[in-house]
């Protein structure tokens, strides 16, 4: 069968012919065709059918293995001739280079971390299959309730979807190490947690259930890290013994360097040796929730089926306690995959950082594309003499491509670089986030995403060179090819780019302005109390050397008087936290209470309580809004008071004076009387709003957890005396931390400052890049019009004249930039919604800043070349040719 | 022989373009003339695919070792499409060489009793 074009035969020879280059083809192909077509004719003459399928399986075999061979060597050609070029012109290269990099480096850097936190799956056996449950009292406000050993025995022996449950709980403990006390996390764990895991100790051994029996003598796992840093390394560490809680713990073991979840710990104790949760009140009490639950999913079970096991449990277990699970509380339990969890706070940051950065890279790709045709601007004649000397377009194209791919490649070199440097300070950022912080880093995955985003950036500025090449060298064959007004399209394509360039750092600049107003409103906001000049010291006293509420009130009353005995003190507390304090447990045990005159059943208030001796209001600067504060007068014997925030005042006494109401704790008999309503304080994070908080006086609940101190100087400089103070009324007492308000209530916004800093970091690059960029182009422009500028001015138009002439030409892509950016910016700022405080996603002031920002940065870009062409001298340009 | 020794080493070729030059040395020929000449003078053992004949000879057309022919033959036997080639000096040189290196090759071989095991007389 014939057609125009051949059989078919020739047809699929042809076809067959497109695997070799195309320089091949053309030197080769007509005549490869004709012998093949012989070939074939003699074949089917001499011996048929075989023989014809033989030549077209021995032709097949000849071709695939020479296209391959022919690529690579023009490939290596053109390398090397683009090598040579780019030696030759250091300055673009360096540039081009130094752009694509940081581009490709920022891209690579916020996929190493979308990798490693977001895709990676956990690094434990069957890391899918785990699960943490959860429980909730969804009308009582309390999301994670933490579980109870009664609790964790009845989901242990009722469910039917898992196949192994264990417990943790995390604690701090004062460790004694030759006499020395050290204040240490300590994870408490069910036996067989590390097995769960799938965690193999790298000395020693793990737990064992001889290790979780009542009475079984204490053991200690140690974390990697605290290995490392307290006992060096020590290989025979194993056997060693510290004491804790006043009884002997011998270390059985050390952990590999493995990301600990749910929390970082210096050490591991089996339940039975902590004191807590071994205790009987711990054991008996359904209600003495402390622990955190872990489920392993059986093989094929489904998410969804688990949850409603667990959700099942829960119902039965309402139904069986209903004292415990009291109907209004809206109890429920479900359960979630732990890769989830890990992820779900990091993911709305890092996907709009990645977004960020994919920004980035756009700017960068549109300014070394415009770089790029620039540069061939200037090459013009040559590519021109070679296109007449018979080298084909696309043999020319390509040769542009692999100048790319080449410039690509060494960006993303660059960027690796880059992306390997900043990782110290991703893993900081994302700690904030995450406890997958640490498995950062730069792997195989990583590695072929930065390939592809050079390939990718390549492919964009190739594009860009094809579109702008093709009718610049056939003009550049009509005329003498340098210094006249370039062709329409070139100009379209360097016109569109730098409008692009513009519209992309204007949605980078109005998220980089919402973030940084965001951290403006939360350094600014009304925390509720004065963070200046106060000094916070967390106290770490050996609690089992006190054993009653007295021996608690006495040590309370000391270190109290000595911190108001020393100079520059002006106000003093002891208290069992404070406001945005780090190690704070919002969601640790709720605290429910009756409000006298209320139905029993009707609402189960939950609050934060938190116990302080009288001054803690005025050290803090907490306005006393009615009634009063705590007084020396409120003492163990005397009435039970209680001050509470403006938030729970008005949440159960709406307009009614809530002071001399009373309230009583769920279980206890005595009632309370409020004294006080202090106003509201962001306990829990600058962001949230106050919650119902409730202030006992620490000499009716005597827990010393912590000592503020407000001072007349310096806090800092009152360190050294406080911890020898502390130390006079308790020598075992371990100060751990002591910090300034003003750096806890700075330490609270890290996650947003850090993610402020690097979007406004990528946003200052982009508008870098973006206006050099401008600047760049307005400059090859004036060159390439120099004759024509010099006609202008030779016909009368002065130095103002063309300044205008240029600035208008630069500004104008500017506002059609400013113009394409603004719908942009206004729809995806709306990903950033989550992230903002106190201002809207559409902010005006920001959008009207930024486009004001972007529009002066690039007026000043126009007006550099536009001077320059205003200082054209017309005899000289009418000279040029 | 040292000029010869030289190239040799300068452009060492495989069998497939030894038996390509081979073609050559007694004439110009075109692609499919080429092919033809190999399969016949190997008795049919070795056959180059298309693929395999012109990746040649771009090869021995950059080495300078063949080289297009300017003469072509009488209007009525010429075929325009087809393109016809010839050995260069430097080819014949190489191609000398080849054959003076598998000589020796084979003249140790046969020292050794090589051929006569493989192949008794």
């Amino acid at each position: 069968m014939r057609t125009n074009r051949g059989t078919i035969s020739e047809r699929l020879y042809r076809a067959l012919l497109r695997l070799l280059p195309f320089d091949f083809r053309d030197e080769f192909g007509s005549e490869m065709e004709e012998v093949f077509r012989e070939q074939q004719a003699a074949a089917k003459q001499e011996r048929g059918i075989m023989n014809l399928l033989r030549l077209w399986w021995d032709t097949l075999a000849g071709i695939v293995r020479l296209a391959p061979r022919e690529h690579l060597s023009i490939l290596r050609q053109d390398a090397g001739y683009a090598l040579r070029l780019m030696r030759k012109e250091p300055v673009y290269t360096i540039a081009a280079v130094g752009i694509l990099g940081l581009g490709i480096g920022v891209n690579t850097a916020v996929f190493s971390v979308v990798n490693s936190v977001l895709l990676r799956p956990l690094p434990y056996a069957d890391g899918d299959r785990i699960v943490t449950l959860r429980q909730q009292a969804a009308r009582a406000g309390v999301a994670d309730m933490k579980f109870s050993v009664q609790e964790i025995n009845d989901y242990r022996q009722r469910n039917r979807t898992l196949e192994g449950l264990v417990e943790y709980h995390s604690m701090r403990f004062t460790l004694f190490r030759k006499g020395e006390a050290q204040r240490v996390r300590t994870g408490v764990v069910s036996a067989g947690f590390f097995d769960f895991f799938g965690v193999r100790p790298v000395l020693g051994r793990t737990f064992q259930p001889s290790d979780d029996r009542p009475g079984a003598p204490a053991v200690l796992l140690l974390s990697y890290e605290f290995w490392k840093q307290s006992e060096n390394g020590d290989p025979g560490v194993v056997g060693r013994t510290y004491e804790m809680n006043d009884r002997v713990h011998t270390v059985i073991g050390v952990l590999p360097p493995l990301p600990q979840y749910p929390n970082e710990n210096d050490v591991y104790m089996a339940t039975s040796a902590c004191p807590f949760r071994s205790s009987a009140q711990a054991i008996t009490n359904r209600e003495a929730r402390l622990m955190t639950v872990f489920g392993r999913m059986k093989p094929g079970v489904h998410p969804e089926h688990c949850g409603e096991d667990v959700a099942m449990i829960a119902q039965r277990l309402e139904q069986e306690h209903p004292e415990s699970y009291p109907k209004a509380a809206g109890y429920t339990a479900t359960s979630s995959a732990l890769q989830e969890e890990l992820k779900r706070n990091a993911r709305p940051m890092l996907l709009v950082l990645l977004a960020a950065a994919a920004f980035v890279l756009l700017i960068a790709c549109a300014n070394v594309a415009n770089l790029t045709l620039a540069r061939i601007a200037r090459r013009q004649r040559e590519l021109v003499v070679r296109t007449a000397l018979g080298a084909g377009s696309g043999r020319l194209l390509r040769q542009l491509s692999t100048e790319g791919l080449i410039l690509a490649l060494l960006g993303a070199v660059v960027g690796l670089g880059f992306a390997s440097e900043s990782r110290n300070l991703l893993v900081q950022f994302v700690e904030r986030l995450t406890p997958r912080a640490r498995e950062i880093r730069i792997d195989g995955a990583v590695l072929v995403f930065t390939i592809l985003c050079a390939v990718a950036t390549s492919l964009f500025c190739g594009l860009a060179a094809t579109l702008y090449s093709r009718e610049n060298i056939a003009s550049g064959l009509k005329d003498s090819g340098t210094q006249t007004s370039a062709g329409r399209r070139p100009q379209l394509v360097r016109s569109a780019l730098i409008a692009a360039q513009v519209a992309f750092s204007y949605v980078l600049l109005v998220g980089a302005g919402l973030m940084s107003r965001t951290l403006v409103n939360l350094e600014h906001v009304d925390a509720g109390f004065v963070a200046q000049r106060v000094l916070a010291m967390d106290l770490n006293l050996n609690w089992s050397k006190y054993n009653s509420d007295q021996q608690w009130r006495d040590v309370s009353r000391r270190l109290l008087e000595q911190a108001q005995g020393q100079p520059g003190v002006i106000s003093a507390a002891v208290t069992s936290g404070f406001p945005l304090d780090p190690d704070g447990t919002p969601g640790g045990f709720p605290q429910r209470f009756r409000v006298e005159g209320h139905l029993p059943d009707k609402v189960v208030p939950v609050s934060p309580v938190r116990a302080a001796t009288p001054d803690y209001f005025r050290t803090l600067g907490i306005p006393v809004l009615a009634g009063r504060g705590f007084a020396e007068t409120d003492a163990e014997t005397s009435l039970p008071v209680a001050v509470i925030n403006r938030t729970l005042a008005r949440h159960y006494w709406r307009d009614e004076d809530p002071v001399g109401k009373r309230i009583k704790f769920d279980g206890t008999d005595n009632w309370i009387t409020i004294v006080g309503v202090v106003g509201d304080v962001r306990e829990f994070g600058l962001a949230e709003d106050p919650k119902d908080q409730l202030y006992l006086p620490n000499s009716q609940n005597p827990s010393p957890g912590n000592l503020l101190l407000r001072t007349s100087g310096d806090p800092m400089n009152l360190v050294q005396q406080m911890r020898r103070a502390v130390l006079d009324v308790d020598p075992q007492a371990a100060i751990t931390r002591v910090e300034t308000l003003e750096q806890v209530r700075a330490e609270s916004i890290s996650a947003p400052r850090v993610a402020a800093s690097l979007f406004g970091l990528f946003a200052i690059l982009a508008l870098v890049i973006a206006v050099a960029g401008i600047g760049c182009a307005l400059a090859l422009s004036v060159r390439q019009r120099t004759r024509e500028i010099g006609i202008r001015a030779s016909l009368g138009a002065n130095s103002w004249d063309l300044v205008r002439m240029v600035v208008r030409q630069g500004m104008w892509l500017v506002f059609l930039g400013l113009a394409l950016g603004l719908p942009c910016a206004l729809a995806l700022t709306r990903g950033l919604e989550t992230l903002l405080f106190e201002v809207a996603p559409t902010d005006p002031v920001t959008f009207a800043g930024v486009s004001a920002v972007l529009a002066g940065a690039a007026l000043v870009a126009c007006y550099v070349p536009a001077r320059r062409a205003a200082r054209i001298d017309p005899m000289v340009a009418l000279r040029c040719d | 022989m040292r000029k010869n020794e030289e190239i040799s080493l300068q452009a060492p070729v495989t069998p497939a373009m030894f038996n390509v030059l081979l073609a050559l040395v007694d004439g110009e020929k075109h692609g499919y003339a080429i092919l033809k000449e190999v399969a016949e003078q190997t008795e049919g053992e070795v056959r180059l695919s298309t693929g395999t004949l012109y990746g040649i000879i771009k090869r021995l057309l950059a080495e300078g070792l063949i080289a297009e022919s300017r003469t072509r033959p009488a209007a009525e036997r010429d075929d325009p499409r087809r393109r016809y080639y010839r050995v260069t000096d430097a080819g014949r040189e190489v191609a000398a060489a080849e054959a003076v290196r598998m000589e020796k090759l084979i003249a140790r071989a046969r020292a050794k009793r090589l051929i006569k095991a493989l192949r008794p007389a």
